[in-house]
């Protein structure tokens, strides 16, 4: 009895130190990915200057196609590396290439140093993030599942579950710290690249954590066994039994996860922005506080998902996202929306222009300062940048491209911005109920011998291209709604059809089609 | 319940049928009023990526279903 005591707890104590090593260094392989997206602003004013239009169009590639053109790719790559060598050193190759990328972008100069090499070498790097990331979910998943205790599945795979999230959360935490540090001219000066060079010191952790792991049990055997599948690729995507399962998990399962996941996360900090005009320290704020009080969840879904089965919790995050997401935006919309605010006329302070001359441009600044009766404090700061040359003054004018340039910036009362954290917090709820229990639903739908290949391309497509698309279909749907440029988009909340309708055929496919197993499926 | 699924089996294939003209023409349409880089840009990708996606995962689920092919699931 106590030896068999002794047994379990060390098992558990060896599981512990699987996850913990195989979590942080997907943690870090997420903060990587996240800082180029979140210090996109400055990156692109750094190596992609709008005037050259080549410049600008890597920019927009280098956005874009390091999510939903190079992660699937790398999925596949990786994934087959990973059903034909092993897990281990396939996803410690993926977090050298992450790391090694993440670290060298911090150091390439500027577009005004070395010109159009900066952008490419960027571009270049950003790609091979994006590699990198396909190849290591599907890597940690599968090794940490391999490692899990029937019955113990779901708890175990929900900490890798929770480092997408936590990565997004280092990576605004990391930028928010160094740009406080450093004010904001330094930080967008050089201090941007601070948390980049920071990952090489994470990736080193990392990767020493990593070399200590040993391979997978489950695949060591079949190894061993000479059992292994001598063409991964072929066996996941050729074979009806197997391609069936592959969509079945992109349909009813990875693209309503990928939806729901983007926007509880990322298209809730671009409404609070961008709709709500929510000054940049407080909106970042919200989402970070949301992140933190919702992670938990990650790990309760998951070990939930081992007593009632997958399905039931996913499909419920679905379902409750699809109903409740025009609620949920209308009520953010509100509570930030001036135009039902009570202005305290005798507090709005107009500062006199400024005018100052840089380089050929005179610039006038005018800074209007608004309060309201509810404490929400309004800034509006309006730039208008004139040629010193008459001729080119008179050129801009007759083309109508003189115009002001403004910066709207809301700050919400304490009141207010704790209900906005409570908003986003839910919608990280359903995040963590589609979540949580998905790598352990994916891992067992495929059998050990072509398991890292068959589920990261389900994976990646899901979260990379259904949700990676998230921002750039959400924004396209509300500019639609613009009655004219210049003008306020009809509906702001227009951007939600995508997800909604997208996370509603996944609810209806996955209800139909897939089985409500627990833990109990063998992953052998 | 084998056969709904396989009823349905015929709305995800017409699905991804449908949504191939469906996306052209508005992409055409789009185009045509605004020339611009930008719709370029954003019609490329849908084209290109997602659309091939949508109706390759849709129509090949929607045949499986029919034939039933997850009239029993695993």
């Amino acid at each position: 009895m106590a030896r068999d005591n002794a047994y379990q707890t060390e098992e558990v104590s060896s599981t512990r130190r699987v996850i913990a090593a195989s979590s942080v260094g997907t943690l870090i392989e997420w903060y990587d990915f996240y800082i180029f997206g979140t210090l996109a602003k400055i990156i692109s004013e750094q190596f992609f200057p709008k005037d050259n239009p080549t410049a600008a169009l890597l920019a927009t590639l280098a956005t874009f196609a390091a999510g939903f053109v190079v992660r699937p790719f790398g999925a596949l790559f990786f994934g087959r590396l990973g059903d034909l060598i092993g897990r281990k050193y396939t996803f410690l190759v993926t977090l050298v290439i992450m790391g090694g990328s993440t670290f060298a972008i911090g150091l390439v100069p500027g577009y005004k140093t070395i010109g159009f090499f900066a952008p490419a070498i960027v571009f270049l790097l950003r790609l091979l993030q994006g590699l990198a990331l396909g190849g290591e979910y599907g890597g940690a998943a599968t090794y940490v599942a391999e490692h899990s205790p029937d019955g113990q599945r779901g708890f175990w795979t929900s900490f890798i579950q929770t480092t997408a999230t936590l990565g997004l959360f280092l990576a605004l935490g990391v930028i928010l710290v160094v740009r406080q540090t450093l004010t904001v001219p330094v930080f967008e000066d050089w201090g941007w690249r601070i948390p980049f060079i920071v990952s090489a010191f994470l990736v080193g952790v990392s990767i020493f954590i990593r070399l200590k792991m040993s391979e997978s049990p489950m695949f060591a055997k079949m190894k061993k066994e000479g059992k292994t599948s001598a063409n991964p690729l072929a066996e996941s995507f050729k074979q009806k039994d197997n391609l069936k399962m592959v969509l079945i998990a992109l349909l009813g399962a990875t693209a309503g996860q990928g939806v729901v996941w983007y926007t509880g996360q990322f298209y809730a900090l671009s409404f609070l922005q961008n709709a709500c005009n929510i000054e940049f320290e407080q909106s970042n704020t919200i989402i970070l506080v949301a992140l933190v009080l919702g992670t938990p969840f990650f790990v309760l879904f998951g070990a939930l998902s081992d007593k009632i089965g997958r399905k039931y919790i996913m499909m419920a995050g679905m379902l409750i996202a699809v109903v409740s997401y025009r609620p949920i935006y209308t009520m953010m919309y509100n509570n930030a929306d001036l135009k039902q605010k009570t202005e305290v006329i005798e507090k709005t302070v107009v500062s006199d222009p400024k005018v100052e001359v840089k380089g050929t441009d005179t610039v006038t600044t005018i800074v209007t300062n608004k309060t309201y009766a509810d404490g929400t404090t309004y800034n509006e700061t309006v730039k208008t940048t004139v040629p010193l040359d008459e001729t080119k003054k008179a050129a801009l004018t007759a083309a109508g491209k003189l115009k002001p340039e403004k910066k709207k910036s809301v700050i919400l009362p304490k009141e207010i911005y704790y209900k906005m954290i409570g908003f986003v917090f839910v919608q990280v709820i359903f995040v963590t109920m589609v979540y949580g229990p998905i790598a352990a639903f994916l891992v067992e739908i495929f059998p050990t011998r072509i398991r890292y290949t068959s589920m990261s391309l389900p994976y990646h497509i899901g979260n990379g291209v259904f949700g990676g698309l998230v921002p750039l279909i959400s924004t396209r749907l509300v500019e639609a709604t613009r009655p004219a440029p210049g003008l306020p988009p009809a509906d702001p909340l227009a951007g939600l059809w995508y997800p909604i309708l997208i996370a509603s055929v996944s609810f209806v496919i996955g209800m139909l089609y897939i089985s409500n197993k627990t833990n109990n499926m063998d992953v052998e | 319940m084998s056969v709904i699924k396989r009823l349905f089996g015929i709305v995800w294939s017409l699905m991804g049928v449908g949504i191939i003209p469906l996306v052209i023409m508005q992409a055409m349409k789009e185009i045509a009023a605004k020339p611009s880089e930008e719709n370029w840009i954003f019609w490329s990708i849908v084209i290109v990526v997602l659309m091939p996606i949508i109706s390759f995962s849709l129509i090949t689920f929607g045949v499986f279903a029919l034939k039933g092919e997850y009239d029993v699931i695993a």
